[in-house]
């Protein structure tokens, strides 16, 4: 188990160096080496970025220094904006990110595993019509029309209700989080409904349940104890490349509510070719992805016995 | 047992009339029986339908609406389906000289009154004037007593008239005069007037716009009707249903061949590695998982500069090339695990040890035992290519304007969706309708390729 | 002979598919005694297992329906609604265990769990009394290393050792009935011997019942005290094991005898295998009168025409056939009649 996950986190940063190569070498295979023009830069940046990054230097070095940065933990400094390093801006967006992202996986985590549940408990009657209907509606629009359509929503309900009841954008209290959360993680809870309702129909006519029966257990101890702990272990591997999905999503929600994280922020750099910065970020988010999918596996490791004891 | 009436023939040998092995269902080949079983599926039959007329719409759509998607109808701005669209022929349009006319005005508390009827040329408004008092002016589509704000004014003034010609479309408007004091602040005197616009066009326009024959058929007062929009236009005028065709060409192109493009990629490599197997295979799967790790949005950028992507330019080849080159590597490794799974199988082994060549074996069972799953995973890649086109056209990395996308129609629908909802809704509708019916497919496909399920009603 | 523990009158179960209803079990009766094995033996899907599933409440409803007759388990009706699915009956008076012990115990839970479960459940034992008799338990099927092995999950088990598993978590409650839905079908033959050796044992240890179900005539010959010949969902003969092997009376039975290998046939004749032509019958539609009639090789025009009347062959041995009848000619060579086998 130690072995299979100190492996698993060499690995991980082999991905990480992987990464951050293709940035750096893509970024200078750019006809006009960006970090070499001028367009949109002060002195005073081109002096940091000079310092920073040696770009009197030849390309070999310029990329030593460049790995040596990452390795510090320094992502480096905006091209756009005077003494404004990318750590600076990680350590003050991110938060918001990590929060709302948090926030809408456990939300589509625990609403795939119940409304999942519910579906294949009443198959075929009319709980797991409706919410089988609505999964196909949240798996067919696309988030940013979600998000659209809430504050719409939100706007309607403030005007008809002559007060805010929920703020319709930015960010501080609970209130801010709760709809910009629940849109973000709609598409993937209606993901892991279906495959929860697939997996659990899957556990249903499995031989063991038909022994758990045999042994007279009652239906509440079978759905617990041997069902619902078998028909999630699908759910939790796919909880990786669900995060990877709610990072992504989080760009579009924040940008439609209005919240200051990190995927605005990307946006917005990239909106405005802030190259070093979108770099930095990209390194940033790779490298957090590739341990969120480690960490993942970890816990599918707890759970799942088979795992657990051969690795 | 009561056993009525047996005769001694009843004790007869029987004649074995049928034969104890004869097959009790016709024998059907795969893809026949998968055919069969999708046609069974109404959802699946109701998604090809669906998507056979979405692929109408956007190929045969524009032959039969011959209407130019980057054409702005510069009377008809931003209006929804159904539209009113008839239009009063009026005079040119006459400079006002407020001076010079005099005006009852109302009995407000600001004598605030509309000098003459409002149209799209000009909306007109005078008031008394108290000498030395500045007076601000606001303009809203709803009545501000109900919103509880004025917004922006329109103009601040010292002087009893105002002539608005901005940007008006036929409708309502909701004007308010504000008197200041002289700090600038607002005072209590405020009237607000609701001002019915409607929409003139004068005979020269008529004759551009076709409406008209000539100058000579033009009489003032005359009721003409604009152009026809079935699906309304956007914020520049362009007509909504022309636009939505051409952007699901853009849309639909980049939805069908970047899944078609990094599947078959993906197939070649993965069957390659499954096929050498060993350190090769280990090596080329490494490299797979590392591809999947690399910044979808990263790739993006780096290929609009590598393109050279300038404004006027689709900005389609690369994100298509971006999406090859990012996504190959899932189908890549779905094959891979079909092709080591196969070639342990026993009807495999059977047929090498019958004298098959690679080829045979190949051709005549992996092939065939793996296209299916082929299949379904470009059915379900499909969508996620669409919202894919939406997500980045959405954040302003795909498709440039003005060539139009469904996406890039969304990104530009939802600046105005509490106004104009029809901009967001009809490409939002097209996107939600394609991947439904593609999803539906996929799952009919999956269920009727599925060899598992042969025989199972 | 004393009073039945279990029994079974014209038990009919059918399962309403898209295709129509299939008639699974069509009129089967029998009767269990205390310290007895009885063996159900017939080809696939001939309704052995829907039989006894039926009994346990295993069968999932709807589609499958219990239509008619009755099970009465010392007396009590046990397929009265309540009973069916209620938890006295099913894992305490009887229990089952099936046919491939790979896939028939949770993945996800350790084995000393599973069978301390029953306990907590049937006997209100606490986790740790039920786990530490669990462990007992083991040791009673011979599992070596009881108390590590119940801490470990099936995946670490063999075959072998996961039956020996699921027989003590059948026997945990101490049982009336085992009801072995062939047991031994997915093991290795010499573990076979081992299993079975285990049941037989432990059935003389606690005088259990139990109800083999097996397609494997060799099983049954080791087994059982009575047989019971099932085909196409009805009983075409029953009676004790030297009456089914020695005295058959059914030309089924006869082909199923016949197409087993034994190593005492003396003439040239006996040692050939002879297979039985055709296969089972489609359920949907099952033929009329007797449903073996087709495969039959002494058919004739009644056995197309009427359901055959039961014989009575012997004190304990009855058979459901026309060739049995009195105006049926001389019986064909093997089998044998009623004045026969009582001689």
């Amino acid at each position: 188990m130690l072995k299979y996950f100190a492996k698993r986190i060499v690995l991980g940063l082999v991905t990480i160096w992987f990464i951050a190569s293709a940035t750096f070498f893509g970024m200078h295979a750019v006809p006009g080496d960006p970090l070499a023009g001028d367009k949109a830069m002060t002195a005073q940046i081109r002096a940091n970025l000079e310092a920073k990054y040696g770009l009197d230097q030849p390309l070999g070095t310029q990329y030593l220094i460049y790995l040596g940065n990452i390795v510090q933990g320094d992502f480096g400094i905006s091209y756009t904006q005077e003494n404004r390093r990318v750590n600076d801006i990680i350590r003050e967006h991110f938060p918001i990110s990590a929060t709302l992202g948090i926030l809408a996986i456990v939300f589509a985590g625990l609403g795939g595993v119940l409304w999942g549940a519910l579906t294949a408990l009443y198959r075929n009657r009319w709980p797991d019509v409706v919410i089988m209907f609505l999964v196909i509606l949240g798996i067919s629009v696309p988030s940013f029309v979600v998000a659209a359509i809430s504050q719409w929503s939100l706007v309607g309900a403030n005007l008809a209700a002559g007060t805010t009841i929920l703020p319709i954008g930015g960010w501080g209290t609970v209130w801010h989080m709760l709809v910009p959360a629940l849109v973000l993680g709609l598409s993937t809870m209606a993901y892991l409904t279906r495959l929860m309702r697939s997996s659990m129909l899957e556990v249903v006519s499995t031989d063991y349940i038909r022994t758990a029966k045999a042994k007279g257990l009652p239906a509440t101890q079978i759905f617990s104890r041997h069902q619902l702990r078998n028909a999630i272990l699908p759910v939790v591997t796919v909880l990786g490349p669900a995060i990877a999905g709610i990072t992504t999503g989080g760009f579009v929600v924040e940008i439609v509510f209005a919240i200051p994280g990190l995927g605005r922020y990307f946006v917005q750099a990239i909106q405005q070719l802030d190259y070093t910065v979108i770099m930095g970020t990209t390194v940033f988010y790779g490298a957090f992805l590739v341990f969120m999918v480690i960490l993942v596996d970890l816990v599918y490791g707890l759970i799942d016995p088979r795992v657990r004891v051969e690795k | 047992m009561t056993a009525p009436s047996l005769s001694p023939e009843d004790f007869q040998p029987l004649q074995s009339s049928v034969s104890g092995q004869q097959l009790s269902r016709p024998s059907l080949s795969y893809w026949a029986d998968a055919w069969r079983r999708l046609k069974e599926n109404p959802r699946a039959m109701a998604s090809l339908g669906l998507i056979a007329f979405l692929l109408a719409f956007v190929s045969i759509g524009p032959y039969l609406w011959q209407v130019d998607p980057s054409a702005q109808d510069l009377d008809q701005i931003g209006i929804g389906p159904g539209a009113d669209r008839s239009v009063t022929l009026a005079a040119p349009f006459q400079p006002w000289l407020p001076e010079q006319q005099a005006t009852t005005l109302d009995d407000n508390m600001l004598g605030f009154t509309l000098a003459m009827p409002a149209t799209t040329q000009a909306v007109r408004l005078v008031w008394t004037m108290e000498n030395g008092t500045r007076y601000r002016l606001y303009r809203n589509l709803f009545d501000p007593s109900d919103t509880g704000s004025f917004g922006l004014p329109l103009a601040e003034l010292d002087r009893s008239y105002f002539e608005d010609r901005l940007d008006l479309q036929a409708g309502t408007y909701y004007y308010s005069l504000v008197m200041l004091n002289a700090d600038g602040s607002e005072t209590t005197s405020t009237v607000t007037k609701d001002i019915q616009v409607t929409r003139v066009i004068s005979a020269a326009e008529a004759l551009q716009r076709g409406l008209i024959e000539s100058e000579d058929d033009a009489q003032l007062g005359m009721a003409l009707e604009l152009a026809w929009h079935p699906l309304g236009t956007d914020y520049l005028g362009r007509d909504m249903l022309a636009r939505l065709m051409y952007g699901g060409q853009v849309s639909l192109f980049i939805g069908l061949f970047a899944p078609l493009a990094f599947v078959l990629l993906g197939v070649i490599y993965g069957s390659v590695a499954g096929f050498l197997g060993g350190a090769t295979d280990q090596a080329m799967m490494r490299f797979a998982d590392f591809v999947v790790a690399l910044p979808f949005l990263l790739f993006m950028i780096l290929f609009k500069v590598i393109f050279g992507i300038g404004p006027g330019e689709s900005g389609i080849w690369p994100m298509l090339v971006a999406m090859i080159i990012l996504l190959w590597p899932a189908p890549a490794r779905l094959v891979r695990g079909q092709i080591l799974q196969i070639r342990e199988e026993g009807y495999v082994s059977a047929s090498r040890l019958l004298g098959g060549t690679t080829t045979y074996v190949v051709g005549r069972h992996m092939l065939p035992n793996t296209l299916g799953v082929i299949l379904v995973t470009i059915t379900f890649q499909v969508p996620s290519a669409i919202f894919t086109e939406a997500f980045l056209s959405f954040i302003g990395m795909g498709v440039a304007p003005p060539t139009p996308s469904w996406g890039a129609m969304c990104n530009e629908g939802i600046k105005s969706m509490l106004t104009r909802p029809h901009e967001l809704m009809f490409p939002a509708l097209l996107i939600s309708i394609t991947v439904l019916a593609f999803n539906l497919l996929g799952d009919g496909l999956r269920d009727a390729l599925d060899a598992r399920m042969r025989g199972a009603e | 002979m004393s009073e039945p523990l279990l029994q079974v009158e014209n038990l009919h179960v059918d399962f309403q598919t898209y295709g129509g209803v299939v008639q699974a079990v069509r009129g089967v009766s029998f009767d269990v005694f205390a310290g007895q094995t009885l063996a159900i033996v017939g080809e696939s899907g001939c309704g052995k297992s829907v039989t006894v599933q039926s009994l346990m409440g295993l069968i999932p409803m709807p589609p499958g329906r219990i239509h008619q007759g009755s099970a009465r388990l010392r007396g009590q009706d046990i397929l009265a609604s309540k009973m069916i699915a209620g938890q006295d009956i099913r894992g305490s008076q009887i229990s089952m265990i099936f046919q491939d012990p790979m896939t028939s115990l949770n993945p996800t839970m350790n084995v000393g769990s599973q069978i301390a479960e029953t306990l907590e459940v049937h006997r209100g034992y606490s986790k740790s009394e039920a786990f530490a008799r669990a462990i007992e338990l083991l040791d009673m099927s011979k599992i070596p290393e009881a108390a590590k092995r119940a801490k470990q999950y099936p995946f670490e088990f063999s075959g072998g050792m996961l039956q020996r598993a699921m027989i003590a978590m059948a026997i945990a409650c101490e049982p009336a009935i085992l009801v072995a839905d062939e047991p031994t079908t997915a093991l290795d033959v010499t573990i076979q011997a081992q299993i079975l050796d285990l049941l037989g044992d432990l059935q003389k240890e606690t005088g259990m019942a139990i109800i083999l179900i097996t397609h494997d005539l060799g099983v049954v010959a080791r087994m059982a005290d009575e047989v019971m010949v099932m085909y196409a969902g009805e009983v075409v003969e029953k009676g004790s094991v030297d009456d089914i092997f020695y005295r058959s009376g059914h030309p089924y039975t006869q082909g199923l005898r016949q197409a087993m290998p034994t190593n005492n046939k003396s003439t040239e004749a006996e040692q050939t295998l002879v297979a039985i032509d055709g296969s089972p019958p489609d359920l949907f539609n099952p033929p009329r009168g007797c449903a073996y009639h087709p495969r039959c090789p002494y058919a004739m025009q009644v056995c197309a025409q009427q359901a055959p009347p039961t014989s009575i062959l012997g004190p304990t041995h009855q058979t459901q056939c026309w060739l049995h009848h009195d105006m049926a000619g001389a019986l064909p060579d093997g089998l044998v009649s009623g004045n026969e086998a009582g001689r």
